[in-house]
């Protein structure tokens, strides 16, 4: 392949995870609001197969902020795709979602209305808008190091 | 240590009438990295400036200066 044709293929798949990101996420959160999978009255959700859902959709989400793009392409795609501005934005995605962690860990932990909430369920309220707030950082992020400006 | 920095990469691509991709392509990286470049989005390393600078025939402290 070409070395104009790497530079554009690795534009091209670079712009596709941005915009694939964004709306895995969406649907993660979308999800959330529409199916509560953990917070459910009968405590199905709790232990059923939909929270164990939830902890693998959200794995696999965090995935995303690796450096993982373009892995078929060979290693010169692989290496443009996630090159040092993906990797800093990753890291800043990571950063943003850190402290949205620990705000709402914090808050967990400190409210008294929080007292009766189960481990899992604590656990639900600080990742699932962590790994929301992470990835649409990156998203947001990397879009605008596509723009042209 | 608030200095930012300035960059005339973008002047000096368009000169050598190069787009950003055949300047990534020289330099080796992605046209994302040259757009932040130009952008101010991302301050390179210093071996990236100096690549760029190599590419474009000019010195590192021509391309950027701090103001």
């Amino acid at each position: 392949m070409q070395s104009q044709n790497v530079v554009e293929l690795a534009d091209r798949l670079s712009r596709r995870r941005a915009l694939g990101t964004g709306l895995a996420v969406l649907a993660f959160l979308a999800i959330q609001v529409v199916a509560r999978p953990v917070f459910r009255a009968d405590g199905y959700g709790a232990s059923g197969p939909r929270a164990y859902l939830w902890a693998v959709n959200a794995a696999a989400l965090l995935l995303l902020l690796l450096p993982i793009g373009g892995y078929v392409w060979g290693p010169r795609v692989r290496a443009l795709v996630n090159d040092d501005v993906s990797r800093h934005n990753a890291r800043a995605g990571a950063a943003a979602g850190f402290w949205v962690a620990m705000a709402i860990a914090l808050g967990v932990y400190a409210l008294p209305a929080s007292r009766g909430l189960s481990a899992r369920e604590a656990a639900y309220l600080v990742v699932t808008p962590t790994v929301g707030v992470a990835l649409l950082a990156f998203v947001w992020l990397e879009s605008r190091a596509h723009r042209d400006g | 240590m608030g200095d930012q920095l300035a960059n005339r990469l973008r002047e000096e691509r368009a000169r050598r009438h190069l787009t950003q991709a055949q300047l990534a392509e020289l330099v080796g990286v992605s046209r994302k990295t040259i757009n932040t470049v130009e952008n101010g989005v991302f301050v390179p390393s210093t071996v990236l400036a100096l690549r760029l600078a190599r590419a474009l025939g000019t010195t590192v402290e021509a391309l950027f200066q701090l103001r």
